[in-house]
């Protein structure tokens, strides 16, 4: 596939994503498992903007693991404060 | 879909691990954006960790309509400069134009949503001040503001330069410095969209 073509099946896909992900929110009932869908979600498009349109993936290592960690981290942390936003809370009260 | 694009052909870009993608001075930029936003979206955690009511009851109050739209825009701006870069490596000054004109097109999208969206935020009563969870929304959600209009000003100027022949295929680190960034404030937006409208 050439990247040119890589492009156009990508945006199409985070489209989709885009789409599906709304739906599932308004439609769906709130819960752990709407959340692990929506941050696995957030996740995957990030990893692709960083890899494919960043054009990351072939270049710099340091920038990549940086920009990479990024989407690991925040959906990590918002399921996180979803699981243990009590605790969260009693560790950040003064 | 996976399968397919871990096989894809590189870009026309050359592929080292030194490269770094238009010049040392816009990563030090992105980096600072990134943790900017890595220091906000904490608050945002913090806030709703001590007030989950507010964040379950804030999002459907926003109208996701807005935030889905913006998130299409900066998708699409996102490819479209994508595809800017790789239409000036083939030596495709006027296609590559084209393509920035089209980011410009979403830029102008976004903005008048956010617009829309804040005049009906109003209409709602929904300010600032409604609660802990719009306070965080409003910080956000402007700050990124900002960053596009940051932005906007960056793609006048490649735009400018794509036209008068200012890039190569051999020499485009202005256009691919302008396209990291916005690659990065669309990143920005990925994460503060489901955040702010999707999850309750």
């Amino acid at each position: 596939m050439s990247h040119d073509k890589l492009l156009d099946t990508l945006w199409l896909l985070l489209i989709i994503l885009t789409l599906a992900g709304t739906l599932l929110g308004e439609s769906a009932d709130p819960g752990l498992a709407v959340t692990l869908i929506i941050c696995l979600t957030m996740a995957f498009k990030g990893r692709m903007v960083i890899d494919h349109f960043m054009e990351l993936n072939t270049a710099n290592r340091k920038i990549r693991n940086m920009m990479r960690a990024y989407f690991y981290v925040l959906p990590a942390v918002t399921i996180l404060t979803s699981l243990f936003g009590d605790w969260l809370a009693r560790l950040t009260t003064l | 879909m996976t399968a397919v694009i871990l096989t894809a052909d590189a870009s026309l870009a050359p592929s080292s691990e030194a490269r770094i993608p238009g010049n040392k001075g816009i990563w030090v930029g992105i980096f600072s954006e990134m943790t900017e936003f890595a220091l906000l979206f904490s608050v945002y955690f913090l806030a709703k960790a001590h007030h989950p009511e507010a964040f379950r009851e804030g999002p459907p109050q926003l109208s996701t309509l807005a935030g889905m739209f913006n998130t299409i825009m900066m998708i699409s701006g996102s490819y479209f400069v994508a595809k800017a870069v790789m239409a000036i490596r083939r030596n495709q000054r006027d296609v590559s134009a084209r393509w920035l004109y089209g980011v410009a097109f979403t830029i102008a999208g976004y903005l008048l949503t956010k617009y829309f969206e804040f005049q009906w935020n109003v209409e709602h009563g929904i300010t600032g001040r409604t609660s802990i969870f719009f306070t965080t929304y409003y910080y956000l959600t402007f700050t990124h503001m900002v960053h596009i209009v940051w932005g906007a000003m960056g793609l006048l100027w490649v735009t400018v330069r794509t036209k008068t022949g200012a890039y190569s295929p051999e020499d485009h680190e202005g256009l691919e410095a302008f396209a990291s960034y916005w690659h990065a404030t669309d990143l920005a937006w990925l994460i503060i969209f489901p955040l702010l409208y999707v999850l309750r």
